[in-house]
Formats: C-alpha cells, structure tokens, sequence
C-alpha cells in the first residue's frame, strides 16, 4: 500500500513540476552498412534503421502513455558518419547527410545524431570530408545533428581541427543565414565526447557501443527548483548542505522515473539499455529552467557573483542523486546552461548580468559548455576558433566533457534578438571580448595531452 | 470451510483481543486480517479456517457473547477456499483534486466501474470539511488487461473536468520506482 506522503509528494512532481523524459535515443551501429556507394549505403542503413526502429516512436508514444510520463523527443544516434562512410567525398557525404534525414523524417523522430568526426588527435580522409560538408549538409537538413571531437584529455588539443571548425561554424551559419544562422544551433564541438550521450547536438553511438542501444535523456529543472522552494517555504532555515541534499534526493527521483521509461522502450525494442544520462535540461518553457534555480539559492540571477559556487553544488548533487538511483548512468550527467533554450539565462544573457567570461567559468564546473550562445555575425573565424580552444582546455585539463555550439548570427550585433523557435528557443546575442587571437590560433599542430592525463 | 468474520463499532483498546481470544476458544485458525479505523470507527475482516464439522452459528454465538458488551457487531459470510487467480491487468493510481461536494467518488467510481476497473484501495487525503475546501482521493486500481488505456484515460479526464476535478493518473510503478529502493 502507498503511504499518503508517497502519494502527496509524487503527485506534486508530475502535476506541476514539469517532469518528462527529455528524449529517448535509439544508437544504432552503421559499420555493417558500409558501402563504396553512397546510394548503397544509404539504402542499407535506411533498412536496417527500419527494421531496428520502424515503430521506435509508436513504442514511445505508447510506453510514455501507459506511465502517464510524456517523452518528449525521440531520437536517433548513429556511428560517426566519418567513420561508418569514411570513403566518401565532401559531396557525396551532404547526400548521405540528406538521406540521414530523410530516415529520421521518415521515422517521425525528432533528430537524428551522429554526422560527426573524432579528429582530437588528427584527420583521416573521411574526417575532413566530413567537415568540409558540415555547412551544406545542416543546410539541407532539419533533423540532422553534428558534432566534432577535437580534443581529449588523453590527446590534447588539436590546434588545426579548432581552427578549421572556427572556419566551418562561420560557414554553417552563412549557409542558414536566412533562418539566423540555425544551423550552427546542430552543430557542437567536443572535448572529451561521452560514445552515449542522448542529447543532443552531441548524439552519436560509439564505437564500443552495442550494434543498437536505448539511450534515455531525463529532464527536470522545474521539479528541482520546486523541492527547493517548498524545502525553504517549510524551513526558511535550511543552509546549503541541507539543500544540497534536496537537490540529490529530487535527482534520485527524477533519473529513477527516467530509467524506468527507458528500459520499457528498450524491452519493446528488443535492444538492451545502455545509460539514463541524468542531465537537467531545459526548455524555453516556464518553469522549465536550470536559471531559476540559482533565483531560488538566493542569487539574483545567473551570473551574478556566486554562480559558479551554486552550479558547482548543482552539478555535484544531481550526480550523486543519479548515481544512486541508476547503475547505468552516462552521457553528461550534470547542469546543462544552454543560453536560448532557458528562459531565465536567455534573461541574464539580455540583461547583461551574464558575460561570456563568467559562462565560460561555469562550464568549468557542469557538464556542458558555451552552449547555444549567439554571438555576433562578424566575429571572425579566429576568435571562434579561440573560444572553442579556451573551452576544449577547459574540458581537457579537468578531465571532463565540454563543448562549445557558438551561433555567430549573420548581419546581428550584440543585443540584437535572435529566435530559434522550439526547442532552441530566443536569445539575446551576447558581446564577445575585443582583442584578437588570429596569431595564436594559426599556429595550429597539437597543445600537448596535460601531465596529468598518464595515469598508466 | 474458510468463514470471513466482519467486525464494526466504535473503536478502542481491547477489540482484536477480543475477537482473537474468541476465535482461538472455537478452534479457529486465523489466516488473514485486516483493520481499518475511520473517524473513530473500527472495521476489522478476519478470514479463518473453521474446524471440520464446527458449526457456524456455534463461533457467531461465541463472538457475539464477547463483543455486544463492547458495542460492536458481528457478521459472517462463509467463502470459497481458494481466491480466484488474479487477471492479468494495468495497476494506475488516480488521484482527484479538487473543491469538496457531494457525489465526487461517485461519479468517479462510476467511470471505473464502466471500464471494468477494480478499485483495490480507495481512500481520502486531504478531506475538506466545508464545501468549496480541497479535497483529495486516491484510488488504486487494477485496469483489465484487455481495456483500451487511452480512451481510459481521456474519459476519466472528462469525468473529472465535469466534476470541477483535476486527475492525475499515473502507473503504479512510478510511485514504486521513486518511493522504494
């Protein structure tokens, strides 16, 4: 028998809270589609995703029906297409790009991930090809997601891959300039890549993951934030252990509900699950958003002096809430920040109580990066090559995943709107610091791999 | 023969005794037992085995001896030996939330009933005392298999809305997932 408080406590966290499952992602392997056609490659992978996933969505719909949990994506990841289609041209990858697509379109999933290269340590051919058809191939496509490694904690940094994604982000967002540079909203760059992240931009299936793989995405800022506030409202007493312990509790729950949807979908399927990624995600809806847990720790807003302390704690106890909860959990795990898709950072980024400078010191303690930033249409494709650098030290020095997807927004300047629509929701371009690093970054070659990464 | 021995009065100390002492004296076994105490009311259900050859009218006489003077009444019904084997179902738990007035569980329960729906546990949280104040119930319930869950769904929501109700139906394995480790 269930005891009132269960009830009470429950029902408050599905009534009002916003919990959902951010997004369930089918991986599915493409190394067995490989082809020296690109029609026939196509053609292999569209058979084989359809015999994986042909109901992947009716599953979905169906198991987040009967638990009353709405999933609100559905998605797919693949192997690294550089990889998988390693012998293709720039051209014949943007029509593999397109009938990624079209599968995906086909399917009614809602993106699918893994138009991506693992270049942290150098490029094979299919890797710049695969770059140099970045910009057409998110132009031509909605659903499509992309995302490079450039760098890893075991290799360093990759002076020469940052600079060239400088040039291919700049590109991305010509190519979509009538839609405000959308295009780069699909587009991520990495260090230290997780192989089974969900999310997306950064979707793909590793390459030691199974041949297909139930990937859960979990969400739920809005239910953090409203066991913090009813926490205090009860006890105006509590100090930051006490909360912090909130916060973990709540994340134990929501990973729990999380894990269990993801299973379910995976049993349909006949594929086994690999990671509930315990992430808080936001979205562009109230109540929905990570900023307005800093409002509810006593800060002003994000950005303010003392962010980087919360996100840190944030950060600390929805892991450890998750890693109880689940015995299988991956991805990023942790606070995301995505500038446009959170109302209340899109806020602090308009108002100016958030820089670029203090959202490039949080990343260094959440799970993610400079994500959906919109940065001005002029800035060169040095000084972004230059932010991504200073992230990818970040991620590779600590050892930890980041990543950076800049949207230089063409023919806007800083405090200019922007709108995504979705998911990606409305920005307020921020201004980026003057003062240039075309020299250092056309140095290019390999930043060393840091001391502390020979832990052999 | 198993016998179900139905218990009701007002409650205090001394009645499970009571009842117990009396069904040891008669050679019964106890095999299941509930109790529930509402408003001060006691309702206990004792399921027992009866000795072959015992009388029933032998252990209804006993138990009234006991329990008149306590102000309580009796009643028995024999029962099958054997509970029928559960069908396969959904268990869902709803709870409705909402201004408190007459006729709520019922219209509620009504639905289920059309639906085939066993409420298993039915019980209210939050009463309000005067018209107009939140009132919360929760049912669990066991959905038969071969019913259409979503138009399940959509029709209790209706039902809800007409009685001025906000409905939450959730499985019952989400509560169990989040509550229990």
């Amino acid at each position: 028998m269930l005891t009132e408080r269960e009830i009470l406590s429950t029902l408050e966290m599905l009534r009002s809270e916003n919990l959902d499952v951010r997004t369930v992602t089918l991986g599915v392997s493409l190394f067995d589609c490989v082809s020296d056609d690109p029609g026939r490659f196509i053609e292999r992978v569209r058979a084989k995703i359809g015999r994986l996933a042909g109901d992947f969505v009716d599953v979905c719909e169906e198991v987040g029906q009967r638990y009353g949990i709405p999933i609100v994506n559905k998605r797919l990841s693949v192997s690294p297409v550089a990889a998988a289609a390693g012998g293709f041209s720039a051209e014949q990858m943007v029509a593999i790009a397109e009938g990624l697509d079209e599968i995906a379109g086909r399917l009614r999933c809602d993106f699918l991930g893994g138009f991506s290269a693992l270049v942290e340590k150098g490029f094979a051919r299919g890797d710049r090809a695969l770059i140099e058809a970045i910009p057409e191939a998110l132009a031509r496509t909605s659903r499509l997601c992309s995302s490079v490694n450039v760098a890893s904690t075991a290799a360093g940094i990759n002076m020469d891959a940052v600079a060239l994604m400088g040039r291919t982000v700049r590109a991305a967002a010509g190519r979509t300039a009538d839609r405000d540079g959308i295009g780069c909203a699909k587009l991520v760059v990495f260090a230290n890549i997780p192989q089974d992240v969900p999310f997306m931009a950064g979707a793909y299936l590793g390459v030691g993951e199974p041949d297909a793989v139930v990937n859960v995405g979990v969400s739920g800022p809005g239910v953090v934030r409203k066991a913090i506030d009813r926490a205090r409202a009860a006890d105006p007493g509590l100090d930051l252990g006490a909360l912090s312990e909130i916060i973990k509790r709540t994340a134990f729950k929501v990973t729990r509900v999380g894990e269990l949807i993801g299973r379910r979908v995976a049993a349909r399927l006949d594929v086994p699950f690999g990671v509930a990624d315990l992430s808080l995600a936001p979205t562009p809806n109230p109540g929905d958003s990570v900023g307005e847990i800093f409002r509810s720790l006593g800060l002003e807003s994000i950005g303010a002096p003392g962010s980087t302390a919360v996100l840190a704690m944030l950060n600390d106890a929805v892991k450890k809430g998750g890693i109880f909860a689940s015995s299988h959990v991956g991805g990023l795990s942790g606070a995301f920040i995505p500038v446009s898709e959170d109302l209340s950072i899109a806020e602090a980024a308009r108002t100016g109580r958030l820089s670029l400078e203090k959202l490039e010191a949080l990343t260094s303690v959440c799970s993610v990066g400079l994500d959906m930033v919109a940065i001005p249409g002029d800035t060169s494709a040095e000084t972004i090559g230059a932010i991504i650098a200073d992230e990818m030290a970040i991620g590779v020095v600590n050892s930890k995943s980041t990543a950076a997807r800049l949207i230089p927004v063409p023919g806007k300047k800083a405090g200019d709107r922007v709108s995504f629509g979705g998911l990606l929701g409305d920005a307020t371009i921020m201004p980026v610091p003057g003062g240039g690093s075309g020299g250092f970054v056309a140095l290019g070659g390999r930043i060393p791999a840091p001391v502390h990464s020979f832990k052999n | 023969m198993k016998t179900a021995v139905f218990v009701v009065g007002p409650d205090r100390p001394g009645i499970i005794a009571a009842v117990t002492r009396s069904l040891f004296e008669q050679g019964c076994n106890l095999e299941d037992v509930s109790q529930t105490v509402l408003q001060g009311q006691f309702v206990g259900i004792f399921v027992v085995a009866v000795p072959a050859g015992a009388a029933g009218e032998a252990l209804g006489r006993a138990l009234r001896e006991r329990l008149d003077p306590l102000g309580l009444s009796v009643h028995l019904r024999e029962v099958a030996a054997g509970a029928p084997p559960p069908a396969a179902a959904e268990r869902y738990v709803i709870t409705t939330v909402g201004p408190d007035r007459p006729g709520l569980v019922a219209g509620i329960s009504g639905l289920l009933a059309e639906f085939g729906a066993n409420i298993t546990n039915l019980k209210a949280i939050a009463r309000g005392r005067r018209e107009g104040t939140e009132y919360v119930t929760y049912y669990e319930v066991d959905l038969p298999g071969a019913a259409d869950g979503s138009a399940f769904r959509s029709a209790l929501r209706a039902r809800a809305a007409e009685l001025g109700l906000d409905v939450n139906i959730q499985h019952r394995e989400i509560f169990e997932q989040v509550h229990r480790v």
